[in-house]
């Protein structure tokens, strides 16, 4: 077993500290790490490696690093950058989590709670989780604009969010309320899916043509202007002449027609559309939660055409048999190697908690997630990953499917995921390899400060 | 307490009437002789003073006051002098409140009030004198809210200044979640501007076009557009907004627009602490924060940190005291709210929207029984809630040039054994104990004239009284049973 600690261990006489704005006990302006394995980032170990750490950011890592003055010293084992969990619902709002008049525009941070029990955020730092992205997927008809935040005992998550629009998130075929989705209603949700992602696509590209066609009317009307002004004193003669010899004649004056072109319209403004026109031109990736081989391949069909399409699968519990397709097309799936214990409904009956080595075997780019069934399940994070390289995954994958994995795909790679000089300092300090179940996690960074562990100087 | 509930609407009717007489008599000069005068939180008490009210406004106040000749006096020797209280924040006295509407700022209080409500004449008795009434907290934007006196026949008579603010919700409605109430909420303020920036598109292009027909047709513009007024606003503006009268504006939108260029007060309900957040975002993003007050339950104290970084105010809404339950071990444990934002450094004003007391004076005392000032504790009925209202240059403190609004209590006034005898408002004698006929109906157990009991045969009441003017009511109960009985026994032969 990995070193989850139990909830009780943190005292309620921790609670009064740890209340968001409230100080916690000052981190020395200088931290200085030594670990006999450093993982700079998956891949790359330095032995007896060194990490300085001044005012929150990494300034030198290395072999040979003199330690600072007044520097507080920590030693560990193996040391590595904090764990990201690439699907969590942890400190949301529960109502968050079910609500149907959720759309694609509705974001996650504005369901995120900062007053969270404080021992939650313990509990999860504890276990080396020190960032989350947050989705209130599980229930809701659309998952809305996900985020990346930091795990902190004492800043509100507005000062720790990385990334407030880190993907858009969907789900299919995913049953609701203990009733499972009949074939034509999952059919129907690929349908969906795929037809969101065209009005996003057709959105964008009005949103394109609009703008050149503007452009090139604020040019057209520019010259025409020009012209106007160079010709008015003419057109003046020319108005008083037709004027008297209308006058002359008993005629009514009246006036030229003016002609020109039209102004463009601006495409109706839709904040559903809009987010889907990000998804569809690449800048959000699309995050699904897919089960069944079926709906996986209709999906993966569907989007085809979608050539800047960034989609990632979740749960993709048969992802398995179309795994070498997933391959091909480079689609990251975020794993939820499910735990014993849960109440499987049909859609999981496929999952196997080998599914993130045979994803891995077969080439596809593999996360780790804990499924936001429930807020704390980020806490089981490393336990999941230990699972997983327990039925095949090389350890280095389950490193990367941690850290660096889902700070790329959530456009957060530079600033989270490695040990690289310059960063805030998300660290971990463990006593042994950080996915063997004897391992404790003894000391965590979080944002530059030491937030778990005690270090006498 | 139960009992006054049971009276009808002629009762109400019948009271406000002699209110209004005694009103109208007291127009012009008055003058208050108090054994006692407590004019407000850190002003000197006064013993045996006078004050004397010049067309609504205190003229005088202290010791050897000259009365004026033609001032009528209220002789009080025995009695307290002190400021009216103000009620920051409410959502009685109205017909009901807006929770249909998602984001309807357009939507007035002033359309709903009811002046003969007994909340009105329950104000009085408790010393309120002035009362910010918005609407429900189960909303996105509910509306507008009026500030009103309570006393007076119709609407008009009551309102001390309309629009008082916004009402919107941080919390989430009925129906929603936190994400989609936050995004409901910004989704008003940039539909506003999406819609003020396309009026100025329309009408920057119309103008640029008839400017180019007027050059080819070779005739000279004539006249000035039509001119509007450029857009303030602290946080963000629609540039051009000064080529659009401002009469073009959709008049749903006028009071939102007035909330982001800074000339509306907001009040925003935050149910938990994170509420607050959301509240205090859309504030800045919409370039309110100066103009908003937090209206906050109880439960959003741990917010408090937040709340005094951002320099707003808060009415505390709901019992003074908040009772938290651990999620774990189950364990109870009493959090003092006043106390909590005393710490922080937020200024708070108290308000009377809770189950367990009926006014402000309840909460302000529970203050002074928690360890709080005195001055503190009057200071969130009184001087607070007049400046978060705007008012804190008329109200608040009896001082020269103030409003004459002065409550006559019986004794001190935090206690529970103090009433309110007299009540004056802006000059205007409007509430004597002696003469309050519910009160006394209460206390002395003898049913005013024209009054019916309701369910008081339910309630076991003897009296059963349905009288009218000038009947004696106990002979009429008499009769009434007569007739009652003749009733019963003809309903017993029909069944033979």
């Amino acid at each position: 077993m990995l070193a989850i600690p139990s909830l009780l261990a943190f005292g309620i006489a921790a609670l009064p500290s740890l209340v968001p704005g409230d100080e916690s006990a000052a981190t020395p302006k200088d931290l200085f790490i030594r670990a006999e394995q450093l993982h700079v980032r998956p891949g790359r170990v330095l032995e007896r490696g060194m990490l300085w750490v001044h005012e929150g950011r990494i300034v030198a890592v290395g072999t040979d690093i003199k330690l600072p003055e007044d520097a507080l010293l920590i030693e560990g084992k193996v040391a590595c950058a904090g764990f990201i969990d690439s699907w969590s619902s942890f400190a949301l709002e529960p109502n968050a989590q079910f609500d149907d008049r959720a759309g694609p525009a509705t974001r996650a941070v504005d369901a995120v709670d900062s007053y969270v029990d404080p021992r939650h955020e313990r509990a999860l730092l504890a276990a080396g989780v020190t960032a989350v992205r947050l989705q209130p997927t599980v229930g809701a008809r659309a998952g809305g604009v996900g985020a990346v935040l930091r795990v902190h005992p004492s800043k509100s998550f507005a000062e720790t969010t990385v990334i407030a629009d880190a993907c858009s998130a969907t789900a299919i075929g995913v049953s609701r309320d203990g009733r499972a989705l009949d074939v034509f209603e999952r059919v129907s949700a690929v349908d969906r899916v795929v037809g969101a992602l065209a009005d996003g696509y057709g959105y964008l590209v009005e949103t394109n043509e609009y703008r050149h066609e503007l452009a090139e009317w604020e040019k057209k009307i520019a010259d025409k202007q020009k012209e106007l002004d160079e010709g008015f004193k003419k057109a003046k003669k020319d108005r008083e002449k037709a004027q008297t010899e209308a006058k002359d004649k008993g005629n009514e004056f009246k006036d030229k027609e003016y002609k020109e072109d039209k102004k463009p319209k601006a495409p109706r403004f839709d904040e559903e559309k809009e987010v889907y026109a990000r998804v569809a031109g690449g800048e959000l990736p699309l995050v699904v939660e897919v089960h069944r081989a079926l709906e996986i391949r209709a999906l993966l069909e569907g989007t085809k055409r979608f050539e800047r399409l960034r989609l990632v699968l979740a749960g993709a519990s048969e992802a398995a048999q179309c795994a070498e397709l997933l391959a091909e097309r480079r689609i990251p799936v975020i794993v939820w190697p499910v735990p014993m214990g849960v109440q499987r409904a049909p859609e999981y009956r496929g999952a196997s908690l080998a599914l993130a080595a045979e994803l891995d075997h077969a080439g596809v780019e593999v996360l780790l997630g804990s499924g936001a069934m429930d807020p704390l399940a980020s806490r089981d994070l490393p336990l999941l990953a230990a699972l997983a390289v327990g039925h095949g995954l090389p350890r280095e994958t389950a490193l990367a499917a941690l850290t660096t994995r889902p700070a790329r795909v959530f456009d957060v790679a530079d600033k989270l995921g490695t040990l690289e000089l310059g960063r805030s300092a998300d660290v971990l300090v463990l006593d042994g390899d950080p996915f063997a179940a004897t391992t404790s996690v003894r000391y965590v960074l979080s944002a530059g400060e030491l937030v778990v562990g005690e270090v006498k100087k | 307490m139960k009992l006054h509930h049971t009276l009808t609407r002629a009762a109400a009717f019948a009271l406000s009437a002699c209110l209004l007489a005694s009103a109208a008599a007291a127009d012009g000069k008055l003058a208050i002789k108090a054994g006692r005068v407590l004019p407000g939180p850190g002003l000197p008490e006064l013993e045996k003073a006078t004050i004397v009210i010049e067309n609504g406004r205190i003229a005088a106040i202290g010791k050897d006051v000259k009365v004026p000749w033609d001032a009528v006096v209220i002789d009080a020797p025995n009695l307290v002098a002190i400021p009216g209280y103000v009620e920051a924040h409410s959502a009685r006295g109205m017909d009901r409140p807006n929770e249909n509407l998602d984001v309807a700022p357009f939507l007035s209080v002033r359309d709903s009030i009811d002046p003969v409500g007994f909340y009105f004449e329950d104000s009085l008795r408790w010393g309120v004198t002035t009362i910010n009434i918005q609407q429900g907290n189960n909303c996105v934007v509910a509306g507008q809210g009026v500030i009103v006196r309570p006393v007076g026949l119709t609407v008009d008579e009551m309102i001390v200044r309309t629009p008082s603010g916004v009402k919107l919700s941080a919390s989430p409605k009925m129906g929603f979640s936190a994400a989609t109430q936050a995004q409901t909420l910004r989704r008003a303020f940039g539909d506003l501007r999406r819609s003020l920036e396309q009026l100025v598109a329309e009408k920057k292009e119309g103008n640029d076009r008839a400017r180019r027909e007027a050059l080819y047709q070779g005739r000279d513009l004539e006249g000035e557009n039509a001119k509007g007024k450029a857009m303030e606003g602290a946080a963000w503006k629609v540039t051009g907004l000064e080529l659009v009268p401002r009469g073009e504006i959709d008049e749903k939108l006028v009071p939102l627009l007035a909330l982001v260029e800074g000339k509306l007060p907001a009040f925003i309900y935050c149910g938990r602490p994170m509420d607050v957040h959301t509240a205090l975002e859309v504030a800045k993003e919409n370039g309110f924060l100066a103009k908003t007050t937090l209206v906050l339950s109880p439960a959003a104290y741990k917010a408090a940190g937040a709340i005094a970084a951002a320099k707003v105010p808060v009415i505390l809404d709901g019992n003074s005291v908040y009772v938290e339950t651990d999620p774990l071990t189950g364990e109870e444990r009493e959090v003092f709210v006043p106390g909590e934002l005393k710490k922080a450094g937020v200024r708070f004003a108290l308000a009377s929207a809770n189950p367990t007391t009926e006014s402000l004076w309840f909460q302000a005392a529970q203050c002074v029984g928690r360890g709080m000032t005195r001055a503190e504790a009057v200071a969130a009925v009184t001087t607070i809630p007049a400046e978060i209202l705007g008012l804190g240059k008329q109200l608040g403190t009896l001082e020269v040039g103030k409003f004459g609004t002065v409550v006559l209590c019986s004794g001190d006034p935090l206690s529970v054994t103090s009433w309110v005898e007299r009540v004056v408002i802006e000059g205007r004698d409007v509430y004597d104990r002696s003469k309050d006929v519910r009160i006394k109906h209460l206390l002395g157990g003898q049913a005013p004239a024209n009054t019916q009991i309701m369910g008081a045969s339910l309630l076991g009441d003897p009296r059963k009284v349905v009288c009218c003017e000038g009947e004696d009511p106990e002979e009429h109960a008499k009769h009434l049973e007569e007739e009652r009985a003749k009733k019963d026994k003809g309903e017993a032969e029909d069944d033979k």
